[in-house]
């Protein structure tokens, strides 16, 4: 029998007016796995991942963090999680590290450890160098960088992180994968959104693709990548199961969302 | 051109003219949007009334300048027409975001286009418009004055207009994308109400020094008046004047050097212009400089008595509000106002018994301190507002809504009770030490008071709006807040001068403290009540919450 999850949904359902946009998911994440949430634009991934921080009530269901309920044991699970929600939630009118020793404070560090941690991540995240920068005049990559800083900064044991790569440049990118599975290696668990397949093929052991709302797939990588490729007909000639290729994340992605690239061409395109 | 030439320019500037329709009805989408354009017609008939008054008043003084053989007195009228001309649109510029025209080089347009739309995006400008109806009214008055002159007058003010126009499109080619950046806006905003300020103390000051000698004053006065007559308004109103007193050749240099100048100027927003659209940007700032890695530990603030959350809140609410200049410039301006009220009503050492509040000016420090309570219900009643999409973060840690909302409290108590301090001082300086008397019950008042902070808190959760502390303009509160928080003000208002009457018809100002003593326990216990409910409020109006404070 598998171990308790980390994260586990029990028909999570939230609506907007008449609009479902998350529709009964029951998720499970295991412990101490990279668990990739993947989905088109609008099926209501972000959703998802702001009920799962406590940043927006479900409309129904049940969510359990580490064990807990988070209806009823919201600032325990809070303690033990990191998020990088959509817009980033960062205060323009601090600096860096002002931020970061806030943001250690408010998670319960005392502030020796706040000040230190936030030296050592500016450090990391290489923005140490522009001290009396205010936040409101970082880059986007910089805010990202410093909204991922804050996120970890008190050591959680489960991080959500929103589209963590997109802004990034490659070096920055590099160094938060390094981190990222540092994290794993040491027994946290990762639940990311992303639009870049390939990052989230290298990086997931396990993920689950949501479309309008429900969730079509969850599990362990491979095992749905078996489960797809055994479902699809080897095509003469084509990319699929023809040579004895995998399928990549992308084309499975594509297969269990049923969508298809356009081969409409505008012709008036050079 | 050719045909196909012109066809292409008339395509692109329709498109152009098109998208900023678009971008206008868009707008109307929204409330908010609605509300913009209400308020833009009232602003527009607050235009509409200066630029006719305005014109109306030039007019008739150029008529009387004309008639008394005056004429070179234009230049008392055009040399402010072309301030307000250049100086508006560039202070204005801090109250909004300003639409960056170079932005359209990404399309297709050849210089001439974008030279044009440059110079239609500055015609189209209030202070544009203001201007022109002035002169309209000028050359109004010299044309009733001397009805022969309306051609000569025509074309001299048409080369004025033509001057401004360009110089302003000059000073903006320079400075626009400086005035993108918030510090440099925020610096031009303050800048202006300063000026605002400082047209405030004209009278005043000029009523305190009317009897007093400045030989250097004068000095400098009359070093200005030769140099004027060379500038563009001088040389407007010289070349008018000099034709009035028929000195025709004078008269035509007089137009040939203004006209100089607007070419001289056309010139250089030619090359400024040219060298934009050849990609070029002078203004552009350089990269922040790097500086050696910081590695000194900076430990948090401490706030005694408090937990270490409302100590973290309470220094991050401080450092942000202190590095704003426009939240800054509000909570000082008690003190100009009590500059202004001592130079010039509560001037009684020149006009015994007779000024304004003359004979109660022991009210004084309590009148300065309401207006220092004033000046926070901004903050105090949309503690979030600032917060922006950061209000998630206080949403996302483990920590309780009770702890950051007392934080914010306290920061706000904070600042006023270092305004109530300063006003004090202020007040002694200017006007004489307040009596303990007064001290005592406008401090206990002040207290009373915390029905601000309790209803604030509640205003704050359950109407919240989002605004930037970095710019002056778009920080309308919400409605339903500007309704309620002048409620309040006017029941803390009544309460205290009920106290204060009270106070003086007994003749004992114990009285007025017993009852703002009760004002105070009241608040009190209704502040604590709803401090020990802001978690629940908070969590039933998160969404709402994080859904105003996020939009963009």
């Amino acid at each position: 029998m598998d171990a308790a999850p980390t994260i586990c949904t029990q028909s999570l359902t939230r609506r907007f007016g008449e609009f479902v946009a998350v529709d009964g998911i029951d998720l499970r994440v295991p412990a101490g796995q990279f668990f990739g949430f993947l989905g088109p634009n609008g099926a209501g991934k972000s959703t998802t991942i702001r009920m799962l921080t406590g940043l927006l009530a479900p409309s129904s269901g049940r969510i359990e963090i580490l064990g807990l309920d988070l209806a009823t044991h919201a600032v325990e699970v809070k303690r033990q999680i990191g998020v990088v929600p959509e817009g980033m939630a960062l205060f323009g009118r601090l600096t860096g590290y002002e931020f970061l020793n806030f943001a250690g404070r408010m998670y319960g560090l005392d502030r020796e450890t706040a000040a230190s941690r936030t030296v050592e991540l500016l450090d990391f995240m290489q923005l140490a160098d522009q001290p009396k920068k205010l936040v409101a005049d970082y880059s986007h990559g910089m805010q990202k960088k410093l909204a991922m800083a804050a996120a970890v900064i008190h050591g959680p044991k489960v991080l959500f992180l929103d589209e963590p790569f997109e802004g990034l440049d490659a070096i920055a990118a590099g160094t938060l994968k390094a981190m990222l599975q540092g994290m794993i290696a040491r027994g946290a668990t990762i639940f990311l959104t992303s639009h870049v397949l390939e990052i989230v093929e290298r990086l997931c052991s396990h993920v689950a693709i949501i479309h309008h709302g429900r969730l079509v797939a969850q599990g362990a990588l491979e095992e749905l990548r078996a489960g797809v490729e055994a479902q699809t007909p080897a095509v003469a000639g084509g990319s699929l199961g023809s040579r004895g290729e995998r399928m990549t994340l992308e084309q499975m992605f594509l297969r269990t969302v049923g969508g298809t690239r356009t081969d409409q061409e505008l012709s008036w395109l050079v | 051109m050719t045909k196909a030439g012109f066809s292409a320019r008339s395509n692109l500037l329709g498109a152009i003219a098109w998208m900023r329709w678009r971008l206008f009805v868009n707008s109307l989408r929204t409330r908010r949007g609605k509300l913009e354009l209400a308020s833009r017609a009232v602003v527009g008939l607050g235009f509409a009334i200066f630029g006719f008054g305005g014109a109306a008043g030039m007019g008739a003084a150029a008529f009387f300048f004309l008639w008394g053989g005056k004429p070179e007195l234009l230049a008392l009228l055009l040399w402010p027409i072309f301030f307000f001309w250049q100086g508006f649109p560039i202070m204005a510029t801090a109250f909004t975001n300003n639409p960056d025209s170079s932005e359209l080089l990404r399309f297709p347009l050849n210089y001439s286009s974008y030279f044009l739309v440059r110079l239609a995006y500055g015609a189209a400008d209030p202070a544009s418009a203001l201007g022109s109806l002035w002169s309209l009214g000028i050359l109004a008055g010299v044309g009733f004055a001397r009805p022969r002159l309306i051609p000569w007058a025509l074309l001299v003010l048409l080369a004025f207009a033509a001057f401004n126009l360009l110089f302003l499109q000059l000073l903006f080619a320079w400075i626009e994308r400086w005035l993108a950046r918030r510090r440099t806006r925020e610096i031009m905003g303050i800048m202006f109400l300063l000026l605002v300020l400082g047209v405030q103390l004209i009278g005043p000051l000029l009523g305190y020094w009317q009897n007093r000698r400045w030989p250097e004053t004068h000095r400098f006065v009359e070093l200005l008046i030769p140099l004027q007559k060379i500038l563009p308004p001088g040389l407007a109103a010289r070349s008018i004047a000099q034709v009035a007193l028929s000195q025709f050749t004078a008269g035509f240099y007089s137009l040939v050097l203004l006209s100089a100048f607007g070419f001289a100027v056309g010139y250089c927003l030619h090359r400024r212009l040219l060298a934009q659209y050849r990609g070029e940007s002078l203004s552009q700032t350089s990269a922040g400089s790097v500086v050696p890695k910081d590695r000194r530990l900076r430990l948090g603030w401490n706030l005694p008595g408090f937990a270490s959350p409302v100590a973290a809140v309470f220094e991050k609410e401080t450092r942000s509000l202190l590095r704003s200049g426009p939240v800054l410039l509000t909570l000082i301006m008690p003190i100009f106002f009590l500059v202004i009220f001592r130079l010039g009503p509560l001037n009684f050492a020149r006009h015994p018994g007779t000024a304004f509040l003359g004979h109660t000016s022991g009210m004084v420090f309590p009148a300065a301190a309401g207006l220092a309570l004033l000046t926070l219900t901004n903050l105090v009643y949309n503690n979030f507002g600032g917060d922006g999409s950061g209000a998630q973060f206080f949403y996302a840690c483990p920590v309780k809504f009770h702890d950051i909302v007392l934080g914010k409290n306290v920061t706000h108590a904070g600042i006023l009770a270092l305004q109530t301090v300063v006003m004090w001082v202020v007040v002694a300086c200017l006007f004489g030490r307040p009596s303990i008397d007064i001290t005592i019950v406008s401090l206990v008042g002040l207290f009373a008071a915390t029905v601000n902070f309790f209803v604030g808190n509640l205003l704050s959760i359950y109407a919240p709006k989002k605004s930037d502390y970095a710019t002056f303009g778009r920080q309308r509160a919400s409605q339903i807040t500007v309704l309620i928080g002048m409620g309040v003000q006017v029941l803390v208002v009544v309460m205290a001068g009920g106290a204060f009457w009270a106070a003086r018809h007994y003749g004992s100002v114990w009285i007025g403290n017993l009852i703002l003593l009760m004002l105070v326990v009241v608040s009190l216990a209704a502040y604590r009540a709803i401090l020990g409910r802001i978690d629940r409020f908070a969590e039933q109006r998160k969404e709402m919450l994080i859904a105003e404070l996020c939009r963009a």
